[in-house]
């Protein structure tokens, strides 16, 4: 935890004394890897192994055989326990010695890709990538080399699955302990305290409604416990998640549903959110059904109506009310720095310049790749820019301006795994921000049914009393740490792999980029 | 009759822009922005530092990267000319980024064009650096009075086939092409910027720097420099690392300078327009394209200036349905003629103009139809007149301030404020204030709307004279005896006001405040006495024949002579007094109440509208220490009032008088505040729980996202209040709203701890009376999409009409909802001091009642609980019973 904060300013200096009860003890954390299993018994697996019961003699050479322990005899039982087929490295182990389908003396096993796969996931975000994603949050290691995972990009053919990082052959030896992830969030040297957060990401908004109190726990816990953020979205600021003030981001988005000068009051952060990039001028819609009791009295409204948030906020139309509210908010809470999130129009660097004079410490640029189930697919494919070319435009207009090292830019909006969190830095981002992949981190399917009230079957995107017991907080929590720490080790060695000791190093890097659709490069 | 010039304008036109359509199209990127604008306009010529406190005041809505102004109307002799000359010659003003051009640019486009009159170059300071608030050097700018040529034009008339216009009008289209033509080589070509035209009109200036608006007039040395009429503008320009002056405001077109606040969403789609009728955009801000789009349609197409409105900003809805059939006729023509051309998203156009066929001089503001841009309007009656348009009132007051201080004919205080509705069928969305000479030759002002009705300030006449009024009173005896028992008596001093005031002088009037200040210094009766001046400020009552505005200045003055003369805290005086004073000097001296200290007075004069050392911090601060009650005077768009103090704060009471900024009472959960008078936008945004209370109108986007509290405003809510309101708010609006009131209201069941608002529709007549609005609630949209609360519309004339509704009900008004309403309306009745007298009628005839249609739930119509129509022709308040 950043103590920075405590040591440099008196807090009764700065908050009113009616607040201070706000400040309760903040929760601590443990950044420990642990394995967070599955919470299935028959996870979903790319691949999927048979045994043919009447062959079989349990030798038990094909738990000797594996090392990835698929195959479970456990001692007493008078059979196998069924394959845990999703740990499969699959048909890699066919060159190898530990291959279990030829190295079983009856014959017995026999090994098929599983159909689902075929089903499972889309262009943006392929199976492949999602089991890619769940292992990571179950071991809180990156994919081994054995693994046949195709996870560094996916296949839609646009956007980050275009660009390669391009490795030199010979790049300057630097150690992994000297390699620097941090990411500074005040770079205006304004009189408030600097942030520094130990990744250079920190979680995107969903709102209680939106997500579930355990999923929004989860995400806090484990921002947390890496020293990075969580946000609140716009739904309401949950009394639960004060143990987590120092990591938590209030949003004020345009509904201003659960916003009070007291949540302001309590955070380190405040977000502005203007639009966002998978539903730009569509403002939120949190469906009626989702509504439930708990949500109504979260948000102050009517329980089982469906809830708007306009677009845009009704008291900005124009730059210099952007510089009002900002200013609001900094009244508000004098240690608080202002993030303003907004989507990416073609004039997105302008936006972004103009924040930037409104007095903002982070602008937040949020592409069209990003979206759950909620935002309707038309918007979500076709009105925001994509956020690879978002970022450069607005690096490149901030550094024209002489305004770049003054502030941070972050970029969200389809940022998947940590292959991506690097191509958007070397496109020009500080850091990034992500959302999608801590739900997938929970098992989500992107099944894309989050808009449909209830119904999300992870128990994920829900509000239901019921399905959201299917989610325990530790092994949420758990499941966020592992796969946060996978990114660590993934970008800490493409670090290296380029002979850079600082991810500050790699911003704007766009000469370590391939595209493909440049020839000659 | 139909002649062809309109057709051989445009044509002509097109031989300028010849060699650019072939071009490759340059980067079409218009710079956004957003602006502080404000426009006065005088009887009398004024000297162009009264733009100063206003712009000043409004640094907050520029950032210094340009600051324009507009003048028109001079004074001949000013400028070294002949009355003739300045009304027959164009003044050319060009402006010389490079100097080095000047002989080539006069060369080509001035000395073989025009016969010269004179030539001046505008004086400046000798270093630009000694003028806060500029960024660059400002360019070397001329000024030439000039005719053009008479075979010049000759020829000009016959290579464009004008020979049907009159030579006027081909006169200005040949200085408007003339102009485009050095534009074009100068500034546009290959980027150069070296010289541009800054305005070309008659008897009309414009003048822009890379700073803020008041920087032009001391750099140029104008502060002395009288007209008619003058704008200013701060921008906020969000592109280019090196700004110039080009992309300032105010635009020009011919014999008029348009400023602009907002931006538009269709730039491109209006600069098609424009294209197709062979006019470019050479400076590439939206601002230029409204000004070219503004003289498009008054001086080639020669349209009213109600249809060049209705071309900008189009009459829809329920607004346009309530035009006569005739108009909409002329409407539906003209909107499916320009429509492309109509600017579509926020923006406010203030335009200075010289209408020389009516010897006038007009300055005008006009809304767009969504009104997404704050806007105010204020008319200072009297022997001098004074129209003013802007963008917050505080800029208003400052200018009136600042006008009044150099001619106390002008009451500081306006006879009037109001905002524009939007595209509606009432006003327009337009007011403007024509500067006319009567018969004597001497300028008077006139107000009208879009539609040309005259917009009724006063029927009052008698004023104050500030000059010489002195206080002394021949009843002088009586009035401190009188006022000396009552306040010993501790009775109601108001009434003894509100029985006098009409036949009193303004010296009784003003002596009856001194000596109630006199008083005050008797400790016993400070808080008396504020509260007195307070409700003499704030109620309305008869005056006789006097002007309102000069008794609330007499009281204003007084109050705020009284309040500043408390002690300040370092004050060593064992005085008793409760109150302490807190000014920008000695704001550091800051520190917790002594025992008998129960008030901080906070002086808000210098403080700077927002930031750590705005007077709302110190309020946060002084509240940490243990301050619990506060005044909070002087304001000058202060911002953030009462913002910053937490939660549970119920113990806490702010008074504000003055011009208070935007912000005002944003999310306050507990405290209760007031405020003295009208204010502005953004007023109790998230506001969670307290009492907030307005004795005046309030601006935009009043309470948006609020969650509780109960709110009072005795007179409008401008567009947008109450939107996505949830939790409880209870607000009682005495007047009415623009439109969109209560849009996405979701607070709950109103009888179930859930909010509703009261919309009275009712407004207090110059005698203190209240009567009807012409309609209760004249938008388009009421409680669209609401889901929850309810609105209840003073409407015993049926007025309101389901078409403006979305997605809600008119339901029955039933006895439940008028034990709800009623305890508030009392309490209204005791803040606001209303009173009224009528036939009285059940509740359920008066008040009707707008709710959510839940799905699913049947609604009851409301007609099945009326039973037999009674006659409802006077004015009906059950409350007053």
């Amino acid at each position: 935890m950043d103590q920075s904060l405590e040591n440099n300013f008196n807090l009764e200096e700065i908050l009113p004394a009616n607040t201070f009860k706000t400040r309760v003890t903040q929760t601590k954390v443990e950044r420990i890897v642990k394995s967070a299993p599955t919470r299935y018994r028959n996870e979903i697996a790319k691949y999927i192994i048979f045994r043919n019961e009447e062959k079989c003699k349990l030798c038990g050479k094909c738990v000797a055989t594996c090392t990835k322990g698929v195959h479970i005899l456990k001692q007493g039982y008078k059979l196998f326990a069924s394959p845990l087929s999703y740990k499969c490295n699959g048909f890699v182990c066919e060159k190898t010695d530990h291959f279990c389908v030829s190295n079983c003396p009856e014959g017995a096993l026999r090994l098929v890709k599983s159909p689902m796969m075929e089903a499972l996931g889309d262009y943006r975000w392929p199976a492949d990538m999602m089991l890619a994603t769940w292992h990571m949050a179950e071991t809180g290691n990156p994919i081994p080399e054995d693994c046949d995972f195709e996870y560094e990009t996916g296949d839609s053919d646009g956007g980050f699955d275009r660009i390669r990082i391009a490795f030199p052959d010979n790049p300057v030896t630097v150690s992994e302990d000297e390699i620097d992830i941090s990411l500074d969030l005040n770079k205006r040297n304004d009189g408030r305290p600097n942030i520094k957060i130990d990744v250079p990401w920190y979680g995107g908004g969903m709102s209680f409604g939106s997500i579930s109190n355990v999923t929004q726990l989860s995400k806090a816990r484990a921002a947390t416990a890496w020293n990075t953020f969580s946000c609140s979205g716009e739904g309401g600021y949950m009394e639960r998640l004060r143990p987590y003030d120092d990591h938590m981001i209030t949003q004020v988005a345009t509904g201003l549903f659960g916003v009070r000068e007291e949540t302001i009051q309590r955070v380190r952060i405040i977000e502005f959110k203007y639009a966002q990039g998978a539903k730009p001028g569509l403002g939120g819609h949190l469906l009626g059904t989702k509504n439930t009791p708990a949500v109504a009295k979260m948000r102050e409204a009517v329980q089982g109506i469906p809830l708007f948030s306009p677009f845009p906020f009704h008291s900005v139309y124009s730059i210099e009310d952007h510089m009002k509210h900002i200013d609001w908010m900094k009244h508000i809470n004098t240690r608080a720095l202002i993030s303003t999130k907004v989507s990416t129009p073609t004039d997105v660097d302008m936006v972004a310049v103009g924040s930037y004079y409104a007095g903002t410490h982070i602008i937040h640029i949020d592409g069209g790749y990003g979206g759950t189930g909620a935002a309707p697919d038309i918007a979500k494919k076709n009105i925001a820019m994509p956020i690879d070319y978002a970022i450069p435009k607005v690096h490149n207009f901030l550094v024209s301006e002489g305004a770049r090292d003054t502030v941070v830019l972050m970029a969200s909006g389809g940022i998947r795994n940590y292959f991506d969190i690097v191509k958007a830095i070397m496109l020009g981002a500080d850091g990034v921000i992500v959302g999608t992949a801590e739900l997938i981190a929970l098992s989500c399917l992107r099944c894309s049914r989050c808009s449909s009230g209830r119904g999300c079957p992870r128990g994920i995107a829900t509000t239901d009393p019921g399905l959201i017991t299917q989610v325990e907080l530790d092994w949420g929590t758990q499941r966020i740490i592992n796969l946060y720490n996978a990114w660590t080790i993934g970008i800490k060695d493409i670090l290296k792999r380029l002979g850079l000791k600082s991810i500050k190093e790699l911003r704007g890097r766009t000469d370590l980029l391939r595209h493909l659709d440049i020839s000659n490069n | 009759m139909y002649n062809n010039s309109i057709d051989n304008i445009l044509k002509s036109k097109r031989r300028l822009i010849e060699h650019l359509v072939n071009q490759d199209k340059p980067e079409a990127m218009e710079a956004e922005g957003g602006c502080g604008v404000i426009g006065f306009c005088c009887t009398e010529p004024v000297p162009g530092k009264h733009i100063h406190e206003p712009s000043r005041l409004m640094h907050n809505r520029g950032n210094g990267k340009g600051g324009g102004i507009a003048a028109v109307g001079f004074i001949p002799e000013q400028l070294g000319v002949t009355r003739e000359v300045l009304d027959d010659c164009y003044m050319l003003h060009i402006a010389y980024l490079d100097s080095g051009c000047r002989s080539d640019v006069e060369k080509r486009y001035v000395d073989s064009v025009f016969d010269i009159q004179k030539t001046a170059k505008l004086d400046t300071v000798d270093d630009w650096k000694s003028v806060p608030g500029l960024a660059v050097k400002p360019p070397d700018v001329y000024r030439y009075f000039v005719r053009v040529k008479d075979d010049v034009l000759s020829k000009f008339i016959a290579d464009n086939q004008f020979e049907k216009l009159e030579r006027r009008d081909a006169e200005d289209e040949l200085v408007n092409q003339n102009s485009f033509k050095l534009n074009q080589e100068f500034y546009v070509a290959a980027k150069k910027q070296m010289a541009f035209v800054m305005s070309h009109g008659r008897n009309i200036m414009i003048l822009k720097v890379v700073g803020f608006a008041e920087a032009v007039t001391q750099y140029y040395k104008i502060d002395d420099l009288c007209a008619h009429a003058w704008i200013a503008h701060q921008r906020y320009p969000t592109r280019g690392r090196v700004w110039h002056p080009g992309g300032a405001h105010p635009f020009t077109a011919m014999n008029m300078a348009l400023v602009h606040n907002g931006d538009f969403a269709n730039y491109h789609s209006v600069t098609e327009y424009l294209k197709q009728r062979n006019i470019y955009p050479q400076f590439i801000t939206d601002t230029e394209v409204s000004a070219l789009m503004f003289d498009l349609l008054s001086r080639t197409y020669k349209y009213p200036i109600e249809y060049i409105i209705e071309a900008l900003a189009p009459t829809t809805e329920l607004d346009f349905d309530r035009l006569p059939v005739e108009k909409q006729k002329i409407y539906r023509a003209i909107q499916a003629t320009h429509m492309h051309g109509s600017p579509d998203g926020p923006w406010f156009f203030i335009i200075a103009r010289n209408l020389i066929q009516n010897r006038s001089f007009q300055l005008m503001g006009i809304t767009d139809t969504a009104m997404l841009r704050p806007q105010v309007f204020a008319f200072v009656d009297g022997e001098v007149q004074v129209g003013l348009i802007g963008s917050e009132k505080q800029a208003i007051d400052a200018t009136l301030t600042s006008l009044a201080k150099d001619d106390k004919r002008i009451c500081p205080v306006a006879d009037k404020y109001w905002n524009a509705r939007g595209g509606s069928y009432s006003d327009g969305g337009t007011f403007m204030f024509d500067i006319v000479p009567n018969e004597k030759g001497i300028y008077r002002l006139e107000c009208k709307d879009k539609f040309g009705n005259a917009v009724h300030i006063t029927d009052k006449t008698e004023s104050c004279d500030f000059v010489t009024e002195t206080g002394s009173s021949h009843i002088k005896d009586q009035i401190i005896k009188a006022v000396t028992n009552y306040v010993e008596e501790d009775k109601s001093l108001v009434d003894y006001f509100k029985s006098n005031i009409p036949v009193w002088s303004f010296a009784d009037i003003w002596l009856t405040c001194k000596t109630l200040r006199e008083l005050a210094k008797n400790n016993a009766y400070t808080s008396y006495v504020i509260s007195t001046l307070s409700l003499l400020n704030d109620q309305n009552f008869p005056t006789g024949n006097k002007r309102r505005s000069h008794i609330l200045h007499i009281v204003r003055t007084e109050l705020d002579l009284l309040l500043k003369s408390f002690p300040k805290l370092m004050s060593k005086l064992e005085d008793g007094n409760t109150y302490r004073l807190l000014d920008f000097g000695t704001r550091d001296d800051l520190r917790k109440p002594k025992d008998d200290e129960k008030t901080l007075v906070i002086d808000a004069k210098l403080f700077p509208p927002e930031g750590n050392e705005c007077d709302a911090m110190y309020l946060v601060n002084a509240f940490k220490m243990g301050w619990r009650n506060f005044i909070v005077f002087n304001c000058a768009g202060q911002r953030y009032i009462g913002c910053g103090l937490g939660p549970e704060t119920h113990d806490v009471s702010i008074e504000v008088y003055g011009s208070c900024g935007d912000y005002l009472a944003s999310g306050i959960d507990g405290l209760s505040i007031t405020v003295h008078g009208n204010a502005q936008d953004q007023l109790g945004q998230i506001i969670k729980d307290g009492k907030f209370v307005i004795h005046g109108d309030v601006g935009q986007t009043f309470l948006y996202g609020a969650k509780g509290g109960s709110v009072f405003v005795k007179g409008n809510a401008a567009g947008r209040p109450m939107i996505n309101s949830v939790g409880r708010p209870k607000v009682i609006i005495n007047g009415t709203s623009l439109d969109f009131l209560g849009e996405s209201f979701m607070a709950g069941d109103p009888h179930n701890k859930g909010g509703f608002v009261v919309v009275n529709g009712i407004k207090f007549d110059e005698e203190g009376q209240v009567v009807p609005l012409p309609e209760p609630y004249p938008g388009s949209n009421l409680f669209s999409l609401a889901s929850g609360g309810a609105a209840f519309i003073r409407d015993p004339h049926r007025q309101l009409v389901s078409q403006q509704l979305n997605g809600c009900i008119f339901t029955p008004f039933t006895e439940k909802d008028w034990e709800l309403i009623l305890p508030y309306l009392k309490k209204k009745k005791k803040l606001f001091g209303l009173t009224v007298d009528g036939k009285r009628l059940k509740p359920s005839r008066v008040y009707r009642k707008v709710a959510p249609s839940i799905e699913g739930v049947p609604s009851t119509p409301e007609k099945d609980v009326y039973g037999e129509e009674e006659e409802v022709d006077e004015l009906v308040e059950e409350e007053a019973k």
